[in-house]
């Protein structure tokens, strides 16, 4: 299918110029990884006046760790993840994320801030940035703003970037004790799928253990579920922690999966996701990107 | 069993090297210059409704639009087996992105949207999306004209009704076979509908010349009968056969998706409103789910009758179709399907209904299997259900009741050849049945399933097949047919056939896609029948030109044409071990007598193949009479799963196939049709669907909601056995084969995941979601118990 409007195109230089381009131009919209933009543009989702392709920026292309946070700029693809040394070091789950996301050819293009930019409800990098209170940075010709993710996400396909701003990149605070993780995502069959529902638990240890969880595709926004989180720092079971799945989670009925299904899956998938993070973390667990559902 | 040189040997694709190196070429690939035009669609947004007025003035006034064609300017209808369909919808539109008008362009996009500009006024109607709701009394009708089709006459519709066709089988007395029984079992199991999904959608081009020649080019399984419809829908335009020429290029996937005609007859009547100028209609993917055929969807509600031993004494079938707005090739389905809806079984009282029934949804049609997988579904699960009562090994209870070659079939004749009983032992071998495997992992459940299997090629008794076969100067053969290629290994196959009977090896024969004004007729690539009905095509061509050769020789040479045979591209003589004279010496040029004149001349075999025996003529009350199945191919399937009991998530650690293809012309292709048919057919249990919403629009008229495998999709070991039991009749006594590797899928895995953990589904698809739920309910209702 072809695209079905014609539009102006640009490819700044600096980031300056993206961000005056974005500003003077109201119908502007940024291309990076384009995975979506254009197959929006190729089905008429969209009819933006200019495509601002940000490509040029090298410096959005990096992946750092600094200041205790793990740096991802807005063109790392979810394949520079795959491939990042310091992501396998210091946030390895980052990567069992970044695998099930589409296939190899989408994941070679695609970005993780573009994901968190189209904000659909099944995303997969949602969940982590908002367990992990991840950051979103963007800038426009009036400053930069910081935002949490859990305020980033306000709706499907809703977030709260202001018109003119660019998002250039999120960081991940890594907690300071020894931490495993586990992401598991619900899919149709063995292909790639969008999740059904998502489930991502962090485990730091220590004495008294840590606990992060959020759940993706279970409503409009990637959720925390700090119920859960509560009762399994206070050393409750993960088996436990599945009754309060309800409490924390009102998934729909879609064509993807029943309301039912998903409940019941996402009960699931969080004790199955605390007991791989609780076995990572003492080495024994299964491999990151194992399958455990 | 005598010894072949080419046949049973995996040659290689004639095929491949075109296909690798990216020369084939597919519809959209073809150049037809600046001045190709474009079409694109006005759909009806409605699954019912009256079409009240269509303005085209604003589309008409974007400049680069051609024209705008409605249904006024071509109200006619056609059909493959029943005139139920037409160009454009005239006064009602029946379904959800019907064809309404076309917009006619120099551009794709400025066709795409001028047709968005195109206004029409619809009355809305309540559209009928159920058999159960289109059977009731008074409901609305949706072709009230169906008493005055045209149909074969073999289909016997209801006027006044939405039963399009309602095929009635009676096989001894039904009655009494229940009352036989010891115990008798009823059931209700339902299958949805499903897509083709080839990879290549639909895509046709019309070109009407000035001296009104139409041509079509068309992503095709039929060209021949495409030719036909064509002609026969036109001919109010004074359009003939002998001015319609069909070409087929290469095919991305059929599947019986791109059998018969559907979108193709906008391109051949769009052509001939711009006279001169061809024109280009290409499906997108949508249009490719909503617009074609369907596999239709059924109802199927049985009862059994057994005796205490697992004998059964009778069998009722009543299979309600979903055969959608319009039913010219879907009828034919539920035709087939009813005349065989018993299974490979010997079963001596039968009671079959099978109910074509109108509705608003897209038309059904052909899909691989046709009908078959749709009924074996629920038969082969009931099956289960009932050895299971009566305490007997499922596969025991198979065995004891499996056709065998001379059982009288469901219509009266007699069962073919058969190696059913062997592949049953085979299979069951392969899987180990009866040993049960317990998972390390307590979350995990194993099961088996077993299934028999059978089809008929359903085709017209006079499906005929034909063959011309032309030597060329260096020996080398072009084989000229009208089957298509859609990735089975036809074109090889063919050419294995003609190189067995000549000598030459098939790297010499060229054999290609057709064009209807140069290569002879051929009916459809549809039924699992072209490598027997075509390949005896090819296998008379090839004789005919053996025995000019043979003549020849003799003839010149004055040797005796009983001593002569080919091999090596060369003549050789039982008689003298020192002759043999190179084909390549006089296949064309002829032989030089002492005299500087010559004997023979250019070599041309032609073959014909019609089934002289078939006859579609019947008892409408019974279908007792007539023979309508040329033969049915038959197996046995086995499958081992895994199952999570918390997820319902499956995985296939092994899969057995047997089957009994008469004779194996190609193992490494057979084997494809094994992994290929076995993977579709476990996709459309394990997660494929066709869902609408209740205004009749389908919902996932896409691959992020429609679901097709992948190679992560594949089980972990697939095992084809073929056993040969030759089909008298077949070249080299081969049967059909190609659609049943598909059919046992959905209960194979039904039965796996009842052995597995204790419940039956009853509808399809089986998806982990509905796995994991039913565990839930019965874990719940266990609960309550206690």
């Amino acid at each position: 299918m072809a695209i079905q409007e014609a539009f102006e195109y640009a490819k700044p230089k600096t980031l300056r110029e993206a961000t005056k381009l974005l500003r003077k131009n109201k119908g502007a919209m940024v291309l990076a990884g384009g995975t979506d933009l254009v197959g929006y543009l190729k089905e008429g989702f969209v009819s933006p006046s200019l495509v601002i392709d940000i490509k040029s920026l090298a410096e959005l292309k990096k992946i750092e760790f600094k200041g205790n946070a793990l740096h991802i700029g807005a063109l790392v693809t979810f394949t520079d993840i795959l491939e990042s040394k310091v992501v396998a070091k210091k946030l390895p789950v980052l990567r069992e994320i970044a695998e099930k996301v589409a296939s190899v050819g989408i994941r070679n293009r695609a970005t993780l801030v573009g994901n968190i930019c189209s904000a659909v409800p099944c995303l997969d990098s949602g969940p982590v940035l908002v367990a992990m209170d991840g950051v979103v940075h963007v800038k426009s010709t009036l400053g930069a703003r910081k935002i949490p993710a859990e305020k980033w996400f306000l709706g499907a396909r809703k977030t709260a970037r202001k018109p003119g701003e660019l998002v250039t990149g999120v960081s991940i605070p890594l907690p300071k004790g020894k931490a495993a993780g586990c992401y598991l995502k619900l899919g149709r069959y063995q292909g790639e799928d969008l999740a059904q529902a998502s489930v991502f638990v962090l485990m730091v240890g220590g004495k008294k253990p840590e606990f992060r969880v959020a759940f993706g595709s279970v409503g409009p926004v990637p959720s925390r579920g700090r119920r859960i989180e509560k009762s399994l720092n206070a050393g409750e079971s993960e088996t436990a922690a599945r009754a309060l799945v309800g409490s924390e989670i009102k998934p729909i009925t879609d064509i993807r999966a029943t309301r039912e299904y998903r409940l019941h899956m996402c009960e699931v998938m969080l004790e199955r996701a605390v007991q791989a993070a609780r076995a990572r973390l003492t080495g024994d667990g299964p491999a990151y990107g194992a399958a455990i559902i | 069993m005598a010894d072949h040189k080419y046949i049973g040997k995996s040659a290689v694709r004639v095929d491949g090297k075109v296909k690798i190196t990216g020369a084939a070429q597919y519809v959209d690939d073809l150049e037809f210059g600046p001045g190709l035009l474009y079409a694109a669609i006005v759909e009806s947004p409605h699954a019912y409704a009256r079409i009240k007025k269509i303005d085209p003035s604003a589309a008409l006034k974007l400049e680069g639009v051609v024209k705008v064609v409605t249904g006024k300017e071509f109200p006619y209808r056609f059909g493959l087996y029943m005139h139920d369909r037409y160009v454009f919808a005239q006064d009602h539109a029946r379904f959800v992105g019907e064809q309404v008008a076309a917009v006619i362009a120099r551009t794709p996009e400025l066709a795409k949207k001028a047709a968005k500009l195109v206004k029409v006024d619809y009355e809305v109607l309540k559209p009928v999306l159920d058999v159960e709701t289109a059977l009731r009394d008074g409901a609305p009708l949706i072709h009230p004209e169906l008493g005055k089709y045209q149909h074969v006459p073999w289909f016997f519709p209801e006027k006044d009704t939405n039963i399009a066709h309602f095929r009635k089988v009676r096989k001894g007395e039904p009655l009494k076979g229940f009352e036989d029984a010891d115990e008798v079992f009823e059931d209700t199991y339902t299958v949805p509908r499903y897509a083709h999904c080839s990879i290549e959608t639909h895509g046709a081009v019309g070109l009407f010349d000035h001296s009104r020649r139409l041509t079509v080019w068309a992503a095709s399984q039929s060209p021949h009968t495409q030719r036909h419809l064509f002609a026969e829908a036109l001919a109010p335009l004074g359009i003939t056969h002998n001015d319609v020429r069909v070409i087929a290029p290469f095919v991305g996937g059929g599947f019986g998706g791109k059998a018969g005609v559907s979108m193709e007859i906008l391109a051949a009547s769009l052509a001939t409103t711009v006279q001169g100028s061809p024109v280009k209609v290409l499906w997108s993917r949508a249009q490719e789910f909503y617009n074609t055929y369907q596999r239709q969807g059924v109802v199927a509600k049985m009862r059994l009758g057994v005796k205490k031993d697992g004998t059964i004494t009778a069998l009722e079938q009543k299979l309600y179709w979903d055969a959608g707005a319009y039913v010219e090739y879907g009828a034919n389905v539920v035709n087939a399907a009813g005349l065989s809806a018993t299974g490979p079984y010997n079963i001596p009282n039968v009671h079959i209904d099978s109910v074509c029934v109108y509705t608003n949804l897209p038309p059904g049609g052909p899909y691989r299997g046709f009908g078959y997988s749709e009924f074996l579904f629920g038969l082969e699960s009931l099956f289960n259900e009932v050895a299971k009562k009566l305490g007997l090994d499922p596969v025991e209870f198979r065995r004891k009741n499996a056709i065998r070659e001379g059982d009288i079939l469901n219509y009266g004749g007699k069962m073919n050849p058969s190696g059913l009983h062997e592949c049953i032992e085979k299979v069951a071998r392969e899987i180990d049945w009866g040993k049960k495997r317990v998972s390390s992992d307590p979350k995990k459940a194993i099961g088996k399933g077993f299934s028999l299997f059978w089809k008929a090629p359903a085709m017209p008794p006079n499906a005929a097949s034909t063959a011309f076969l032309k030597f060329n100067e260096d020996a080398s053969i072009n084989i000229l047919v009208s089957a298509m290629e859609i990735g089975q290994g036809f074109l090889t196959v063919m050419a294995q056939i003609a190189a067995e009977v000549l000598g030459v090896p098939p790297t010499k024969i060229r054999v290609e896609t057709p064009d209807t004004d140069r290569n002879p007729y051929e009916w459809q690539t549809v039924a699992s029948h072209i490598t027997w009905s075509t390949g005896n095509a090819v296998k008379n061509a090839a004789l005919d030109a053996r025995e000019q050769i043979l003549k020849t020789v003799s003839r010149a040479l004055d040797r005796k044409v009983e001593s002569l045979y080919v091999e090596d591209e060369k003549v050789k003589s039982r008689e003298d071990a020192a002759f043999a004279l190179p084909l390549r010496d006089f296949v064309i040029n002829g032989i030089m007598m002492k005299d500087g004149t010559f004997r023979g001349g250019p070599v041309v075999g032609r073959g014909m193949f019609m089934p002289e025996f078939a006859s579609a003529l019947s008892d409408p009350k019974t279908s007792q009479g007539g023979k309508p199945n040329v033969h049915y191919t038959v197996g046995a399937s086995a499958i081992e799963i895994e199952v999570d009991r918390e997820t319902g998530k499956i995985r296939i650690p092994k899969v057995v196939l047997g089957v009994d293809c008469g004779k194996v012309l190609n193992p490494e292709l057979l084997k494809g049709q094994v992994t290929g048919g076995m993977l579709q057919g476990l996709a459309t249990v394990l997660y494929e669907e066709m869902r609408f919403d209740d205004k009749g629009r389908l919902l996932n008229a896409n691959f992020t909601d429609y679901k097709i495998p992948t190679a992560m999709d594949v089980p972990d070991e697939i095992v084809p056995i073929f056993v040969e039991h030759e089909q008298p009749d077949g070249p080299f006594g081969a049967r059909g084969v190609g659609e049943h590797t598909m059919i046992p899928a959905a209960p194979i895995i039904a039965n796996a995941i009842e052995d597995a953990l204790g419940v039956r589904i009853k509808s399809m698809p089986i998806t982990a979601e509905k796995i994991a739920l039913a565990l839930k309910e019965a874990a719940a209702l266990r609960k309550e118990e206690k």
